[in-house]
């Protein structure tokens, strides 16, 4: 009960005029990035950090939190009418929904994305709203090994599940870790890999390697590989609204999808793709329709659609209650907190819970907003995608060099833009995954930190990483993921 | 056409603008924004304009990192000899530059004020057998490495805090068990996992933990007990013959004229008696720790000098 | 996060050549990026007084880990790994490498470096613009200047105004 009066005075807080109009800045501009190529959540948050020196915290997240849910509505956009997913998340969603979309049914197809989107936005919101204080108080159980033990499953699990090939998983995750140990370290104040240059005691800002990677990275391999016929638009065809028969197909995915995104999300570096392409496999398994699948079927778009979504609210969880970045996304907002001197956590509900239960009430603000511009509004968002490719990715890099230059006005963060992006351009070249270096960058010094402190508090003893049932579980689990499809190998060879 | 002459008209407005920044004082904030560096600054410079005593321009500059060496040596770069130019430190930087091997030497800076000041406190967790800080003192003698205690960064005041009361304790600095935290919360948290014996930050971080309950106040480093914490008894009183304070104040530029910088000092102590500061130091929790000129400078050399010895007893500092 | 699906789109054709038949440089890249890391590592304390790990720990195992990487792949590609590009909206992983559009780009991208500081944000930003539009395929220059000068300016006031320090709007004339 205490919660619904926490979230009544959250809603007080997220009705008042300015945050709702953030809140419709932060939808807006979310949308317009998932529709955009090249440019997704985390890339505009990390650009807006700056800002929020002229913002008040409340305001600020309200905005963020408007961005990362808009950015799943604008993504399902263009999977479904370009079939060129916007972000990782919507490759799902290009497979069943364009061919919806090129046999004119674009506009149930969209409808069901849309509303999946809403209701697994507002249950995934619900779970988090009653989950969070709960997960808060972990907090005061879980020890550094425990969560030593979690950076490391998801070392693992990200470097063997994305990419084509384990080398290549662990190559981008190394390239992380490495750019991770630049700068002071923080428990010695020893500078490490600063070469006796003092920009970069303070180590590489997060903002410039997700600029760099994603923004630069983009720009010159598109540019050197520029397909200059755009995809073709299919038209947004049929009924407006979905028939009877699509929605009997589609509240059963649209709840599935929620149940898979929402825990999916709230683990470290799974991201917004493992939980999608589960939805996607899980609806292939169950429909009645076998047959229309790979020709336009409803459930491959409502599924992971809401799962999507849903693992949007799912990375909330561990951001604000331990203070642990499961994805790019949450790792930005994070440093968002930061900059504002604040740390989520589960102190972080009781010393300022107007933001807190403001930031969550926003987000079912948000959600009914979203359903608002993207349902029938849809016409209008596509307009975006007639912007020329050139102009558009001129402009991209003009962002992108605003927010390298306006972090700190370095050149040094410049020359990092240009190596960097570079490295992002050869990793798409020769089909390196992307993720894991941030995985790698994020969660490389807390795992770090997490070690030490955990072996400085045992006073060395190595057993101690094991101690906690729960460390000794998740460091099994990492081991076996590695070292599983090797033994595979093994016995397939000797049987 | 229209282009070029809206084109135009920005580049008015752009000049107008920056025109009038060119008679404004800079001021290197060494943090990152939204920190106790860069609210000092600002706070201080709103109050000095809404005390009327300085009403000119103001330009910040946030240069973080490195217990704010970084902003310092860019300050030094870039601002050596001019007339108008500040820059906020505090009690973490004097660490830092022993820390990091900084080529930066605060006596080149010429000190402006001392402003403000935030006392540390120890803390252990509610459940915690020890009650008073002799008990902890002794728990951490009879085996140190058993007893981690946690606070800020490495070389930082909350680290000198508990090297200082090792050393008036009779505990070889060297043997402590100190963990570095990334916050205060963060402390707290690993105060009550159990993951550290006691925990060192400052008074308003954890005072609020101690109401809820969770982590229990021992002692705390000002010379007489605080207004706002009655129970909690000082170092001294508990027998440990130690004194320290989070202090944060204001340097001018290397070489900067003799009369700018006399403006200055004199412009913050007039701060320091004003209303508008007071206000200031009220609502966000500070203590006036002010100190102006000459005898700030003596202070700085002080405290340099306190912290670089312990910090090589801690065998932190060759 | 950006589109860096593999095999998002059906665009990439089964054709699709592997983009470079040896990449051998990769491999030894990331070698050479290891032992950086590892000298550097040797300069720093391994252990602590209680932690049994220092500062140096990390340091050593993301050396280490790259300089056995870098091996395995130049193994691996000796065995005949293919590498195949990354499919991505907007390119096309199976086109040739069109060298001028990248190193116009990748111009844009560098220049910032020489000019921001002393020609300013707005100057640098239209310049960057007009290159990657060209680089693009825009022909048309002059439009593109207004089109990023409109842009950098307006973002610059925008910014500005919102507190990042973007510096001045053009330094040579002290403006």
């Amino acid at each position: 009960m205490e919660t619904f009066e926490l979230l009544l005075h959250g809603f007080s807080v997220a009705l008042q005029p300015t945050n709702l109009m953030w809140a419709l800045v932060g939808s807006v501009l979310g949308t317009a990035i998932g529709i955009l190529p090249g440019i997704g959540p985390a890339l505009t948050i990390a650009l807006l950090l700056p800002v929020t020196t002229a913002l008040a915290p409340t305001s600020a997240f309200i905005m963020f939190a408007g961005i990362l849910y808009g950015a799943m509505y604008g993504g399902s956009t263009t999977s479904i009418l370009l079939n060129t997913p916007g972000e990782a998340g919507s490759m799902m969603t290009a497979l069943e929904g364009n061919k919806m979309a090129r046999a004119g049914r674009g506009a149930a197809a969209l409808a069901t994305a849309a509303i999946g989107s809403f209701v697994a936005g507002t249950i995934a919101t619900l779970a988090l709203t009653f989950a969070a204080p709960a997960v808060a108080e972990l907090a005061f159980y879980f020890k550094p090994t425990d969560y030593f033990a979690i950076t490391a499953l998801a070392f693992c699990s990200v470097a063997v599940v994305m990419g084509t090939s384990r080398t290549r998983g662990f190559v981008s995750l190394f390239l992380g870790i490495a750019i991770g140990v630049i700068g002071i370290d923080t428990m010695t104040g020893q500078p490490r890999l600063t070469f006796g240059n003092m920009q970069l005691l303070r180590g590489i800002a997060l903002t410039v390697v997700l600029v760099s990677l994603f923004a630069v990275g983009e720009i010159l391999y598109v540019a050197s590989r520029y397909r200059s016929t755009p995809g073709v638009m299919a038209p947004i065809k049929g009924q407006l609204w979905m028939t009877k028969q699509d929605w009997a197909r589609s509240w059963k995915p649209w709840l599935r999808g929620t149940a898979i995104g929402f825990p999916m999300g709230a683990l470290p570096g799974s991201g917004s793709e493992i939980p999608t392409m589960l939805s996607y496999t899980l609806e292939r398994k169950l429909t009645k329709h076998p047959e229309e699948f790979g020709k336009g079927a409803i459930e491959g778009v409502a599924g992971p659609e809401a799962a999507n979504n849903a693992a949007a609210a799912g990375i909330l969880v561990p951001l604000l209650t331990l203070g642990l970045p499961t994805s790019a996304t949450a790792a930005v907002l994070l440093a968002a907190f930061q900059n504002y001197g604040l740390q989520p956590g589960p102190f972080l509900f009781t010393s300022n819970p107007a933001l807190i239960w403001g930031l969550i009430a926003s987000l079912y603000v948000g959600n009914v907003m979203l359903l608002v511009l993207n349902l029938p509004l849809v016409g209008i968002w596509v307009q975006l995608l007639r912007i020329p490719r050139p102009q558009l990715y001129a402009g991209i890099l003009v962002f992108a060099m605003i927010g390298v230059w306006g972090l700190a006005g370095s050149w040094m963060d410049l020359t990092i833009m240009l190596v960097v992006g570079l490295g992002g351009y050869v990793m798409r070249v020769y089909d390196f995954p992307i993720a894991p270096v941030l995985i790698g960058l994020i969660l490389g010094p807390m795992a770090e930190t997490q070690l030490r402190t955990a072996l400085a508090a045992g006073q060395g003893n190595p057993l101690v990483l094991v101690s906690t049932p729960l460390s000794a579980v998740l460091i099994t689990l990492a081991v076996l993921l590695l070292a599983l499809p090797i033994l595979l190998k093994r016995l397939r060879a000797n049987a | 056409m229209k282009f070029s002459q809206t084109l135009a008209a920005l580049a008015m407005t752009a000049a107008l603008g920056t025109g009038a920044a060119s008679a404004q004082v800079n001021v290197m904030l060494p943090a990152n924004p939204g920190g106790g560096w860069d609210g000092t600054g600002r706070q201080a410079f709103q109050a000095l304009n809404d005390a009327g005593i300085y009403t000119g321009g103001v330009n910040f500059t946030n240069t973080g990192g490195a217990g704010g060496t970084v902003g310092l040596a860019e300050f030094l770069g870039t601002s050596t000899g001019q007339p108008d130019a500040l820059a906020v430190f505090g009690a973490i930087t004097v660490g830092a530059i022993a820390l990091n091997n900084s080529p930066i030497n605060l006596a080149e800076f010429r000190p402006v004020a001392r402003l403000t000041a935030e006392y540390l406190v120890v803390a252990v967790a509610a459940d915690s057998p020890y009650n008073t800080l002799a008990d902890l003192v002794a728990a951490i003698k009879a085996d140190p490495g058993a007893h981690p205690v946690g606070g800020g960064s490495a070389g930082g005041v909350d680290n000198i805090a508990v090297a200082l009361l090792a050393q008036a304790g009779d505990i070889p600095v060297a043997d402590l068990n100190y963990i570095p935290q990334t916050s205060g919360a963060e402390t707290v948290t690993a105060i009550v996992n159990g993951t550290l014996t006691a925990g060192v930050s400052g008074t308003s971080e954890f005072s609020q933990f101690a109401q809820q309950g969770r982590i229990k106040l021992l002692a705390v480093t000002s010379a007489e007990r605080r207004p706002n914490l009655p129970d909690v008894p000082t170092f001294h009183e508990a027998g440990y013959d130690v004194e320290i304070a989070n202090w944060r104040g204001i340097l001018a530029a290397p070489g900067a004229p003799d009369d700018n910088y006399a403006t200055w000092v004199d412009r913050f102590t007039q701060l320091s008696k004003s209303d508008a500061w007071k206000q200031v130091l009220e609502t966000q929790g500070w203590e006036d720790y002010f100190l102006a000129g000459d005898e700030f400078g003596t202070f700085i050399a002080e405290e340099t000098e306190r912290q670089g010895q312990i910090l090589k007893d801690a065998g932190l500092v060759n | 996060m950006s589109t860096d699906g593999n095999n998002t789109t059906e665009g990439g054709s089964p054709t699709a050549a592997p983009a470079s038949p040896k990449p051998y440089w990769i491999g030894i890249g990331l070698m050479v990026l290891g032992a950086v890391w590892l000298y550097n590592a040797f300069g720093l304390p391994q252990g602590a007084r209680y932690a049994a790990v220092g500062p140096g720990l990390f340091v050593t195992v993301a050396g280490a880990g790259l300089l056995v990487l870098g091996a395995v792949l130049v193994l691996q590609i000796w065995r005949g790994e293919s590498f195949v590009a990354q499919d991505a909206e907007d390119a096309d992983g199976a086109t040739k490498m069109d060298k001028r559009a990248f190193v116009t780009a990748l111009l844009a991208v560098a220049l910032p470096i020489a000019t921001m500081g002393p020609l300013g944000m707005p100057f640098t930003a239209t310049l960057s613009f007009v290159l990657v539009a060209n680089a693009f395929g825009s022909r048309r220059w002059w439009l593109d200047i207004i089109y990023g000068g409109i842009l950098a300016c307006a973002s610059w006031f925008l910014f500005a105004q919102l507190g990042l320090q973007l510096g001045r709007f053009f330094p040579p004339l002290g403006v």
